[in-house]
């Protein structure tokens, strides 16, 4: 509580930072602010190359099933590896003025957060393309499956940049951590394709329900299962209030170890 | 403690705080160096702060000295609470800006204005507040032509200044400040000091870290000498720091001290020997004149004392300072004056001594011989000054040089401005 006061108190802070993050992701190059739509979509095209020319996966448009799967992982997957040089790339103000420490990862998270909103513009704009159509009844979900997923980035971004103080090799470990937790993670493929006795550890990764709740409203058109959506957001949850804990712990010695 | 007794509010109450910092020999950031090399962290336990108890009233002013990691700045730290103590506690009552670090979050590609809101903003000030302050912030920088540039554009100087004029206006309850009141050019400076006495005029509480006991004693209302991280003397600035300063002033003397006992430990183990290369080097150091090459003379001992014969080092403006010199003439001289050029460390030449302008008797001379030079009122300001000796010949030829050959420094609360103190009134019409 005194913490949510506290970060109200420097919400401003908060701001300025997720302002002067995407600002200076578009600032200085022309191409800047639209390499924010040209990743995913350049990705996107390679994985469609790959899976439905050469492995083909016999996933009708394929290319949808992938993006809508695709823009949410990618903000996770930033979070997770990004994430971890929150604090230590801004050591000189940890170091020198006080403010509340959970603003960093904090202001990280809803820029990237914000980056995956803009990606979904270009969502609806491929579901539309589609022939889909976009299902309102779905949809008023999604706002639901976006918070599961940003209280989830939001812990993890706590505990990896908090973590990444102590242990600085932390960063390269988890460029591999998150490539397999990519594979691993219903993303290229969908869970009926997996072993029917592996699905259950599925369900141990918190990502696998937000996927699937994901490409339930936008690739299916229908609401997804509430007892998926209600349990990541309850995983999400947990995950924030535990990373928390623990970024509340190691920031006391911050400044000492930076 | 003293707010305590007058009943006055409390703005920062420090009590038995502890700090120590661990002090690895070889610290290992990565979780391979920490599993695979637990033998290797070894540390010692360091103490930085052992125990401070003070209080600081509302809007009173205090400064904080002691030589370098005397644990004043770690304190300031705690303060900031940008760390933790490990036992006792601080409480602040109101809000804290530091002044520690200028520019915090400045972006280079943004306009000035936008890095006032984004640094603004990393103080805690909301932008209600920003937008008020934006005016008065803007206007104290000095910068109103630049402010819609990106900050990369900026010199240093306007950088700093705009860091500066942020920090300051940011209005908080306690303001900590260190040391870092030399931004810009003079005139920034005194506005800045203008303002900080206005901020303090306001009922802002300041606590100010700086080497500078001048300036303390030019803002604070009492000052805390912080020695191994205990508090050694409390009260007003003048008191404090004049004990501080003579501590700091013996400090050095014990340190000179030593080094020469131990030169003059060295000279005495192989007197002869060292003195032969002395005789040499004297001769060597001669030959851009080439002739004196006959009439060396050897120094054989030069030694600072002041008025009560004490081996002295560090004086005081005011003090007797005495320059004993013993000579040793191996060849007879005849016919010379000496020279004693008084230079400051910087090369810059204060004054000089000479037996023909002051008309002192230069008998002719063999072997050793004893002079000594008296200052009755040494009037220099602070600084390292050091003598250079030349025995010249009437005609103008050099028989002897031997620059440096006793260093003293002055030490003196005020660096004072100009070379020497002249003795001086003011009188009104």
């Amino acid at each position: 509580m005194r913490l949510a006061k506290e970060l109200w108190e420097y919400r401003e802070m908060v701001i300025s930072l997720v302002k002067r993050d995407l600002k200076s992701r578009y600032k200085g190059s022309v191409l800047g602010f639209f390499w924010m739509f040209l990743n995913p979509l350049l990705q996107l095209a390679v994985y469609t190359v790959v899976f439905s020319t050469i492995l083909r996966a016999g996933i009708e448009q394929f290319y949808l099933f992938l993006f809508v799967a695709l823009v949410p992982w990618i903000f996770f997957n930033t979070c997770l590896s990004a994430g971890t040089t929150v604090i230590f790339s801004q050591q000189d103000m940890v170091k020198k003025i006080y403010f509340p420490r959970e603003a960093l990862p904090l202001s990280f998270t809803i820029s990237q957060f914000i980056n995956m909103l803009l990606s979904f513009a270009v969502i609806f704009l491929v579901v539309l393309l589609s022939g889909r159509g976009l299902h309102l009844r779905a949809l008023a979900f999604l706002p639901l499956v976006m918070a599961a997923e940003f209280l989830l980035a939001l812990g993890t971004v706590y505990f990896v940049s908090a973590l990444n103080v102590y242990f600085r090799d932390l960063e390269h470990i988890l460029g591999i951590v998150s490539m397999a937790w990519m594979y691993l993670t219903p993303v290229l493929y969908s869970l009926d394709m997996v072993p029917q006795q592996y699905v259950g550890l599925f369900y141990f990764n918190p990502m696998t329900a937000v996927i699937i709740s994901y490409r339930k409203i936008l690739y299916d058109g229908v609401p997804p299962h509430m007892d998926t959506l209600l349990g990541s957001l309850a995983v999400g949850a947990a995950v924030l209030l535990a990373g928390q804990a623990v970024f509340g712990r190691l920031q006391r010695h911050f400044a000492e170890e930076l | 403690m003293e707010g305590c007794k007058t009943g006055d509010e409390i703005a920062i109450q420090v009590q038995d705080v502890k700090k120590s910092f661990r002090l690895y020999y070889d610290k290992g950031h990565t979780i391979k160096d920490k599993a695979l090399h637990r033998g290797r962290r070894q540390y010692h336990v360091s103490e930085i702060l052992k125990g401070i108890s003070f209080a600081v009233k509302k809007g009173e002013a205090l400064g904080l000295v002691g030589h370098n990691g005397c644990g004043k700045s770690t304190l300031l730290k705690l303060l900031t609470r940008i760390m933790y103590p490990d036992g006792g506690s601080i409480v602040l009552n109101g809000r804290v800006s530091s002044l520690l670090e200028l520019g915090a979050g400045f972006h280079p590609d943004m306009s000035g204005r936008e890095n006032i809101y984004i640094n603004a903003s990393i103080f805690g000030l909301g932008r209600k507040e920003i937008d008020q302050r934006i005016g008065r912030i803007i206007e104290f920088s000095e910068l109103e032509e630049f402010i819609d540039n990106p900050v990369r554009t900026y010199s240093s100087g306007m950088y700093m200044r705009l860091a500066f004029s942020v920090a300051i206006n940011v209005n908080a309850d306690i303001l900590l400040i260190d040391e870092i009141l030399a931004v810009g050019d003079v005139n920034f400076q005194a506005k800045c000091f203008r303002r900080l006495m206005e901020i303090k005029g306001a009922g802002t509480t300041i606590v100010l870290v700086s080497h500078s006991t001048a300036q303390i004693e030019r803002i604070c209302d009492r000052s805390i000498w912080i020695q191994d991280g205990l508090v050694k003397k409390e009260g007003s600035p003048a008191d404090v720091h004049r004990e501080y300063l003579d501590y700091m002033a013996r400090q050095r003397e014990d340190a000179m001290g030593a080094a020469q006992a131990e030169t003059a430990r060295d000279t005495g183990k192989d007197a002869s020997r060292e003195k032969q290369a002395c005789h040499m080097h004297m001769r060597k150091s001669i030959p851009q004149d080439g002739q004196e090459k006959n009439h060396p003379v050897e120094i054989v001992s030069a030694v600072l004392k002041d008025a009560d014969d004490k081996k002295r080092v560090v004086f005081r403006l005011g003090e007797t300072v005495r320059l004993e010199l013993e000579l040793n003439a191996l060849a007879r001289m005849e016919e010379y004056l000496i020279e004693i050029n008084l230079v400051r460390a910087d090369g810059l030449f204060c004054a000089g001594c000479s037996t023909a302008e002051d008309g002192a008797a230069c008998s002719a001379w063999l072997g050793r011989k004893r002079l000594e030079l008296c200052f009755s009122r040494m009037e220099l300001l602070a600084g390292n000054y050091h003598f250079d000796l030349h025995i010249a010949k009437a005609d103008g030829g050099t028989f002897f040089f031997g620059g440096n050959i006793a260093a003293f420094e002055v030490a003196q609360r005020e660096p004072g401005r100009g070379i020497v103190h002249l003795n001086h009134s003011w009188i009104w019409e």
